[in-house]
């Protein structure tokens, strides 16, 4: 066989795996939904002195392949990041490691089995945005070329390399879990911010800045002086327009965008330097246990020891308990949330929990409760999601009263933490009168450990709450934005109402959603 | 303590049906649950863990629908699913302390249950070690321990053996006697050899359907004068599986030495002493050529 054939064969077959997943029409869903702001003017670029282009096939196709560049090179990295996981989970990888499968084949096929799934959300954008065309009829040429030319020379090329991203943050075991998540958001952030500063970067903004500078220029040479370009989602709308016919697509151009598909195998490449193969001795690399003085073996070797075989002694049980069982539960799923953590993860913890106390007040509104609040998003990332990601739900959902005891001690250990990790901040503000400030701090204690709760029940991983929350986190209370802030950060910002109400909501979404994965409630 | 299983039945979307009319009645002892893959003992073991829903019929703990009170069910079940994880940043005495919460145990008394259980398990030795470090047997382990946790009145053990050494399979099994005396077990697996030192009674499933609920020694009585061992050319060995149905073969200096399942002998062959893998064996064969048209295909054991 050779290897276009092997290289087809693992794409299609994953490729397959994915697209027969439930998960994978939500995913379509997700770009429906994007398509649908962008038509519906929730999403649109303003230029100049408050221009946007006309509706022409060349504007319409350039915003929707910068709101797929932008928008779902985020979100679609992490949509995708499970590929090499979900071999793991399905064990199918260990079937190909002991195949002549080729490292570098096995990483580039994951890149393009998830730029394949990356590629049918742009496939709706694209579709989309011939229906806004027809819709909007603010231009009478209608030309696929430029309709769809900016999504084949933006879009894919950085679908493309958020796929290849995705397969090397899986390799790298630093990357692998929530801290991939969380670093992917600031790099990406960081890449959009590259665009602005002149840099051709991988989103295609600055050729598009470029081109619509210029052409408004020979309209409005006013508006050019200190020329404003923004993607905006629901912020000011465009009062004027300007007739844009699209990006002169020299070769010049072109080379740019095939140099970013270039860097994009280049991560395939290198991810395959890093890929473990599915070595369980690569995978595994937990501390040694307490005590141990030898180096641990892959796995532990069977209990050597030979007791005599047999007889059952068993003390029976008394018919009372001693304690509150829901507490116990409360302290057991903390342990749970809290084992594993290392030592300097408790020490900026605790730091973070004293400068909440002791740091001068607005500093500790401010950036000390924003840190001391997203420092615990890996002890709350997987709550609601630890019983499927272990493969325990059959153990706790057969015991008496799961749902009403379990369920909630879960949440209420996930309050616990945000309590204790911001709770100097909350006690000053009652202290100091601030009641409003306070109920703002409370409904953030309450609302965050919610969220991680509903999110990790309905999607089944702690993917959502990581990708969802470091989003809002920067927008909002690492902002300020007073609608977004759910920290009440400042006094301007302070409002408990929609959290209570979104956190009432989130914990009925949760609890519904477990009663119906449980038979019986 | 009595256990229904009354007409249940369960469909997996359009017309793929893991069960159809299933009724059974069971008191205490051992139950060995005994079918080819795909037969549905996964399924029937789910829906008396209250894991899934039958699609319909009604399984009663002690008289009472385990649809209105599973809870009444589940505060007296130890379950060993087939396919169960565990914590692998907790060691064994946290992880067993974290299911002992769960199930609303006494404090106090699990800490004690729980010493018993692994030393009962054999895992005393490794108790404060990560779980993610222990072996496949070692997990199955930890898992028959939580399963006796909160001294279940009714055990539903699925595979348990799996993964388990020579040594620790017989401890299972002796267990599992000791324990059968004042609660149902319920034992499925492939295995008829631990069917064969731990069950008081056999269920024989296929297809979804209850072929046969017997004792050993009733199955046993079936296969009577139905099997027998015959001396051939191990190069005859291939042609003989084509026109009789058998059921193990041997090697030795004077030939293969065949177990052959039927009414009538082939020439040369010798009546021998029945076991429960040849009851297995034939009652599926019989239950298949019975119902429609299948072939006679016989089932592999593992």
């Amino acid at each position: 066989m050779n290897s276009a054939r092997v290289l087809y064969h693992m794409v299609r077959a994953d490729f397959l795996e994915r697209v027969r997943r439930y998960s994978f029409l939500l995913t379509l869903a997700g770009a429906l939904w994007v398509a649908y702001g962008v038509a519906t003017e929730q999403v649109w670029i303003v230029v100049g002195n408050g221009y946007r282009g006309v509706y022409n096939s060349a504007w319409i196709g350039a915003l929707m392949a910068i709101c797929c560049s932008t928008f779902l090179s985020l979100a679609g990295f992490y949509i995708v990041k499970n590929s090499v996981q979900r071999d793991t989970d399905t064990r199918v990888g260990q079937i190909l490691a002991a195949t002549p499968m080729r490292k570098d084949f096995y990483t580039l096929a994951k890149t393009l089995s998830n730029f394949a799934v990356l590629a049918c959300m742009v496939g709706i954008l694209m579709v989309a945005a011939v229906a806004m065309q027809l819709m909007r009829a603010e231009a009478h040429s209608f030309s696929l070329w430029k309709l769809w030319s900016p999504f084949i020379f933006f879009a894919l090329p950085t679908m493309l390399l958020a796929a290849s991203a995705a397969v090397l943050f899986e390799t790298l075991p630093l990357l692998r879990g929530g801290v991939g998540n969380v670093i992917y958001f600031f790099a990406w952030t960081a890449a959009m911010a590259l665009g602005a500063t002149g840099f051709d970067d991988p989103t295609g903004l600055q050729l598009l800045y470029r081109s619509s500078r210029q052409t408004l220029q020979a309209i409005d040479p006013t508006g050019t002086d200190n020329f404003h370009f923004s993607l905006t989602i629901g912020g000011e709308h465009a009062v004027r327009t300007f007739p844009w016919n699209g990006i002169d697509w020299t070769a010049n151009v072109l080379l740019m965008r095939v140099g970013w598909i270039a860097v994009a195998v280049a991560l395939a490449y290198v991810a395959s330097i890093f890929f473990h193969r599915f070595d369980p001795a690569r995978s595994w690399f937990k501390r040694r246990p307490a005590g141990a003085s030898t180096p641990q073996a892959t796995t532990a070797p069977e209990s050597a020891s030979s007791s005599p075989i047999g007889v059952a002694h068993l003390y029976p049980l008394p018919k009372t308990q001693s304690g509150i069982p829901f507490f116990r539960i409360v302290a057991a799923e903390l342990r749970l949330m809290l084992k594993g953590k290392r030592w300097w993860w408790y020490l900026v913890a605790a730091g973070l929990a004293i400068a909440c106390v002791f740091a001068p007040f607005d500093a500790a509104r401010g950036g000390v409760l924003v840190a001391a609040w997203l420092w615990p998003i890996f002890v709350w990332s997987p709550m609601g999601s630890r019983e499927a990601r272990h493969a325990t739900e059959s153990l706790i959902f057969s015991s008496a009263h799961a749902l009403s005891r379990q369920l909630p001690a879960v949440w209420f250990a996930g309050v616990l933490i945000a309590l204790l990790a911001g709770g100097g901040v909350g006690a000053r503000l009652l202290f100091a009168g601030d009641y409003r400030g306070f109920s703002a701090w409370l409904a953030g204690a309450i609302f965050i450990p919610t969220l991680a709760l509903a999110l990790g029940v309905w999607s089944g991983g702690s993917k959502a709450f990581e990708a969802i929350y470091i989003v809002w986190w920067y927008i909002g209370p690492a902002h300020d934005i007073p609608g977004l802030d759910f920290m009440g950060t400042t006094p301007a910002s302070s409002n408990a109402v929609p959290y209570l109400i979104a956190t009432a909501l989130l914990l009925a979404a949760a609890y519904w959603r477990r009663r119906t994965r449980m038979a019986y409630a | 303590m009595q256990l229904a299983i009354e007409d249940v039945s369960k469909r997996y979307g359009g017309e793929n049906w893991a069960l159809r009319n299933f009724t059974l009645q069971l008191g205490p002892g051992v139950l060995g649950l005994l079918g080819p893959n795909g037969a549905g003992k996964t399924t029937l073991m789910s829906i008396l863990a209250t894991i899934t829903r039958a699609t319909s019929g009604r399984v009663t703990w002690n008289g009472t629908d385990i649809a209105s009170d599973p809870d009444g069910l589940r505060a007296t079940l130890g379950y060993l699913p087939q396919d169960f994880g565990v914590y692998p940043n907790l060691n064994a005495v946290e992880f067993l302390e974290y299911l002992a919460a769960v199930k609303g145990l006494d404090a106090t008394a699990s800490k004690r249950r729980i010493d018993e259980l692994l030393n009962l398990v054999n895992l005393a030795d490794v108790r404060k070690r990560p779980l993610g470090g222990y072996s496949g047997g070692m997990k199955q382990r930890v898992g028959i321990a939580q399963a006796l946790l909160n001294d279940p009145k009714l055990m539903i053990v699925d595979e348990p053996t799996a993964g388990l050494d020579p040594e620790e399979r017989v401890r299972f099994r002796n267990l599992l006697s000791e324990l059968s005396g004042e609660r149902i077990v319920i034992l499925s697996t492939h295995i008829v050899s631990d069917v064969e030192a731990t069950a008081t009674d056999i269920a024989l499933i296929s297809q979804g359907t209850l072929v046969a609920h017997a004792s050993p020694e009733e199955l046993l009585r079936r296969v009577e004068g139905k099997v027998w061992e015959w001396v051939i050319p191990s190069a005859d060995l291939n042609a003989a599986r084509q026109r009789h149905l058998i059921s193990n073969s041997a090697r030795r200096s004077d030939g293969v030495h065949a177990r052959v399942l039927g009414d009538t002998p082939p020439n040369g062959a010798q009546p021998a002493t029945p076991n429960l893998e040849d009851a297995y064996l034939y009652c599926l064969t019989q239950h298949r050529a019975g119902s429609a048209n299948q072939p006679t295909e016989v089932g592999v054991l593992a």
